[in-house]
This record gives C-alpha cells, structure tokens and sequence, in this order.
C-alpha cells in the first residue's frame, strides 16, 4: 500500500494544463471589466487607510481586506478555478469564510486602545503596500507574455493573499495567527501547483506569501501590541 | 482495426484519452479549439473515446463537443466509475450519460480498482439489462498488476485498461498474455508516458530504419511499438493539438514493427 503511494507524484493529481490555468486570468479580466476599477480603488483605499493609521482607518483596512477575500473566494476560485481544479471550490469557501470572520473581528475590535504610530512609519507602510500589491499583478502578464493576464489584488487568490498578509500585522499576534493560516495553507498549495505546472515565475507570489506569513507569525510591531 | 475478443466488433487502433487536455472549464475559446481536435480525430478515423468522472470538467466539455460536431453517431464511447461508494455505480454512470448527452456507454470500466467488487457486481448486471455494451477495470503507472491479474482470473471482463508503452514495459511479463488467453481486449493508457517520452527523446533522431518499421516521427515510433504488441486492442493518447492528433492519428497507418524490430526499438529507445 505504502509502495503504491510513493508510486505517485504531484503531477499525477494535477487534472489541468497551464493553458487552461493561465487562461482564468484573462478570462475573469475580460468578464468583469470595467470592475476592476473597484480592486484599483480598494489597492489606494487601503494604502491610505494605513498612512491614517487611526483606530476607524485600521478598521476600514480590515473590512476592504475581508471584502477582498470573500470577492477572489466566490469568484476567481469557486467561479472559475473550481470547475478545472476542485480543492480551489474548497479553499474558494475558506477565502469566503475568511471574509466573514475578518469582517466581525474588525466590526468587534477594540481599535480605539491601539496604539498610533509616527507618520513616517505609516507613511512607508501605506506606501510600501501599494507598491507590493501594485506591482505583484504584473508577474502574470510576465508568464504569460499577456497584458489581459493582470491578476489583481480581490480578484485574484495569491495577490489577495499576499496583500493581506502584511495588514494582519495590525492584530497583536495572538489572534493574528487565526487570520494567518489561510494564506498559509493557500499558499502551500499554490507553490506546489504552479510549480507543477511548470508556471515558475508565479510561484514567485505564493513563495513570499509564505515568507511573509511565516514572519508575520513570529514578529510583534509594537503598534500592533494591542489592547491588553 | 482491431477485433475486441469478447464479440468480434472491430475498433481503430488509435483512440483518444481526455485527461488533462479536456478539462478545460467553462473556457468556451478552449472547448471550441478542444472540439477541433475531436473533429481531427472522427475525420482521421478514430472512434474510441475514454473520459473519468476523476476529469474535471472533461465530460461536460465532451458533451458539448459531440453536440458541436453532431457526432455521437461515430463515437465508441468509454467512461468509468470513480467513486468509493459500492453503491454509487448507476447513479455516477447516469451522470455521466448526462454530461455526455447519450444514452448508454459502449464502455463503462472501474476506474483504478476502486471498490471494485460492488462496481463490477453492478456493472455485470447493467450489461445483462443492456445499459452498457461493455465492461471493464483499469489500472496505470504499473499499480496493483497483482490484484489486476487476479480479476481478470476470475472475472468476466471483456476490457482492461492498462499502462504500456516503450519505457514501461511490466504489463508484457503478465497482464497483456493473460488478456491474450482469457479473450480481454486490452485500452493501454499512457503511451506517451502522460508526455514524457516526447519531452526525453523528441530531440534526437529517428533511427536510420524507423521506415522500415512504418514510422514518419517519433508519434508513430512509440504509438506503433504498442500497438504490434499481439494483445493490444487500442491506445488512446490525449493531445490538445490538432497536429499531434493528426500525427498520432498516422499510427493507424502504414507496416507495423514484427516481434524482432520491437525488440530492435525497445532497444533503440533505451540507448538514447
Ligand atoms: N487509471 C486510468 O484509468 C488512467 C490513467 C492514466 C491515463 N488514462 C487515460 O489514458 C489517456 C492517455 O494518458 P495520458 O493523457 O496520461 O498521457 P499520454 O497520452 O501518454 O500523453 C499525453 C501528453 O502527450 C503529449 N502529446 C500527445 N501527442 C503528441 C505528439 N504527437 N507530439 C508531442 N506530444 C504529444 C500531449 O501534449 P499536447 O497536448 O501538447 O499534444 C500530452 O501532454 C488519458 O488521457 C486517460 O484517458 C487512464
């Protein structure tokens, strides 16, 4: 029995080619145009909601967050990945429920007892994000060699989850970890499928995600060291 | 063409697999292009087609293709059943009827040995009631050749389904003289080792005597390898590509190797 497991490889499970897969980016592009407008204006209301860094803006950071991974859970992966790729209907709910819960932990944290950063700090954090989350889409259209291939922050999976990785940085660590295993799990499984399929270069996504996620485990901002 | 034992209907000895390469979602560009394929294949003469409810949305692409071609008049059709649910059989086979948009399968084969038992039990029975013309189990990568044997033993099957081709050569020892003696036509799966081969020796050249073997590329060389084995029904490659269909479509063609020459390119194969 246990030789006929290590008779299996990734690849044996892998039901889809890289056509197929790299197509869904151009696709859920070509379907929902001109929305992407509304992934453009959350990427800046985000960013600007970090450099404000007060106690309603965190707040409205993790709600556009939670708005972001219910967005790429119902669409990109339960719409369009689940139907070549069906653990992506499951993670699909996860982003989903994901959503939910981010958005009663925001609604029900205690903001008002975190602490304010110095403007510089916010403003490198506000900044840096958009710069992250704005030029991560582009490593699709350099797989691809496809303009139409953009994968977007809330419309994508591995962009979102990247994206939302650093703002879980505003829980003190001991809920964090709850938002964090998600993006974790996600993106384990991403890696191992892009790489796979050969797509080397949009593992790149998924592959700082789980960096980030790592060190978001572990590292403890003082700003975030709230309330107690 | 070749006879299938167990009623003497006769088969082109090129079908086509679908997994992977069917799958391909509700993508409408990619199901109209997967659908000239399909057409490439019925026009070149193909008619044995093998899907899996395992295949993601390949039977539903597939029905949507037999309805752009409206060709299921041409089609032999091959299915399985995958699931661990001994009971399951008619439901997953009605579902895939469904998708297919038919009204029986020619083919219906266990999928990987899964619950076997019940499956096989259920699908003596719906050939006995004439809701499939055939029956089947399969197997590949060389798994369970043990447990695969024994059914064939013991089991009325009128098809196996197994993994053959010029690298991988473990059915020849039991499994293809068996189906031999018990009357078992014999899909192989895999002849392309899933691509690999083409991947490992596209690159170098045919041998100066691949004519004399009735080969014009290295689809023929491997195609035509498994299909001068004496047990072998049909193959059942998958491509996306018009021009590999059409090139694999050109094994149904032209001399095929005698046993000296298959030893000759097994061994050509292995020295590259
Ligand atoms: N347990 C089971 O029941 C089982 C297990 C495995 C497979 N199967 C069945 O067997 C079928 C065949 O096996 P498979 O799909 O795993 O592997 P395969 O047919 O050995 O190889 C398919 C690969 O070969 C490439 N290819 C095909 N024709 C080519 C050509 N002329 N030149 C260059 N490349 C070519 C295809 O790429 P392109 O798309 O670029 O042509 C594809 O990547 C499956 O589709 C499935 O129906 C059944």
């Amino acid at each position: 029995m246990v030789t006929n497991w290590l008779s299996y490889s990734l690849s044996d499970f892998l039901m889809f080619g890289p056509e197929v897969f790299l197509r869904l980016f151009v696709r859920i592009n070509q379907d929902i145009w001109p929305w992407q407008s509304v992934a453009v204006a959350m990427v800046i209301a985000i960013g600007a909601l970090l450099v404000r860094g007060d106690a309603m803006a965190r707040r409205g950071v993790l709600l556009l967050v939670a708005a972001a991974w219910l967005w790429s859970g119902a669409g990109f992966l339960v719409h369009y990945y689940g139907p070549i790729n069906l653990p992506a209907i499951w993670f699909g709910w996860a982003f989903v429920l994901q959503g939910a819960l981010l958005t009663v932990a925001a609604l029900l944290w205690p903001w008002n007892a975190a602490k304010t950063r110095p403007a510089c700090s916010r403003w490198s954090t506000g900044v840096g994000w958009i710069m992250l989350v704005g030029v991560s889409p582009l490593v699709a259209v350099a797989q691809t060699g496809n303009s139409l291939a953009l994968s977007m922050f809330a419309i994508t999976p591995d962009v979102t989850a990247l994206g939302a990785v650093p703002c879980m940085l505003l829980f003190p660590r001991r809920v964090r970890w709850l938002f964090l295993s998600l993006p974790l799990i996600w993106s384990l499984f991403s890696v191992a499928t892009l790489w796979t399929l050969g797509t080397w270069v949009l593992a790149v996504i998924p592959g700082a995600t789980l960096v980030l996620a790592a060190l978001a485990c572990f590292i403890n901002p003082r700003w975030a060291q709230n309330p107690d | 063409m070749n006879p299938i034992p167990s009623s003497g209907e006769r088969l082109p000895a090129v079908g086509m697999g679908t997994w992977r390469t069917f799958n391909v979602g509700g993508d409408q560009y990619l199901t109209d292009q997967r659908t000239e394929v399909l057409k490439t294949f019925f026009d070149l003469g193909g008619t044995l087609v093998d899907c899996s409810p395992m295949y993601g949305s390949a039977a539903e692409v597939m029905g949507e293709a037999l309805d752009t071609l409206n060709a299921r008049e041409k089609l032999f059709s091959a299915s399985k059943i995958w699931t661990g649910d001994g009971d399951a059989t008619r439901q997953q086979d009605r579902e895939s009827r469904t998708k297919w948009g038919i009204e029986r399968f020619d083919l219906q084969q266990v999928h990987n040995l899964v619950a076997w038992q019940q499956h096989l039990a259920t699908l003596q029975q719906m050939k006995a009631d004439g809701d499939v013309r055939y029956i089947g189990i399969t197997t590949s990568h060389g798994r369970r050749h043990g447990d695969f044997a024994r059914i064939m033993e013991t089991e009325p099957l009128d098809f196996v389904q197994l993994t053959y081709n010029v690298l991988d050569r473990e059915a020849e020892d039991r499994l293809l003289p068996l189906a031999r003696e018990r009357g078992i036509a014999v899909i192989v799966n895999r002849p392309f080792q899933g691509g690999r081969l083409f991947r490992r020796f596209q690159s170098n050249a045919l041998p100066s005597w691949a004519d004399e073997v009735g080969c014009r590329n290295w689809a023929e060389f491997f195609l035509k390898y498994i299909l001068s084995h004496p047990a072998v029904t049909c193959a059942i490659p998958a491509t996306t590509s018009v021009e590999h269909m059409k090139e694999n479509m050109g094994a149904l063609y032209g001399a095929l190797p005698d046993e000296q020459q298959r030893r000759r390119m097994a061994a050509y194969v292995a020295g590259l």
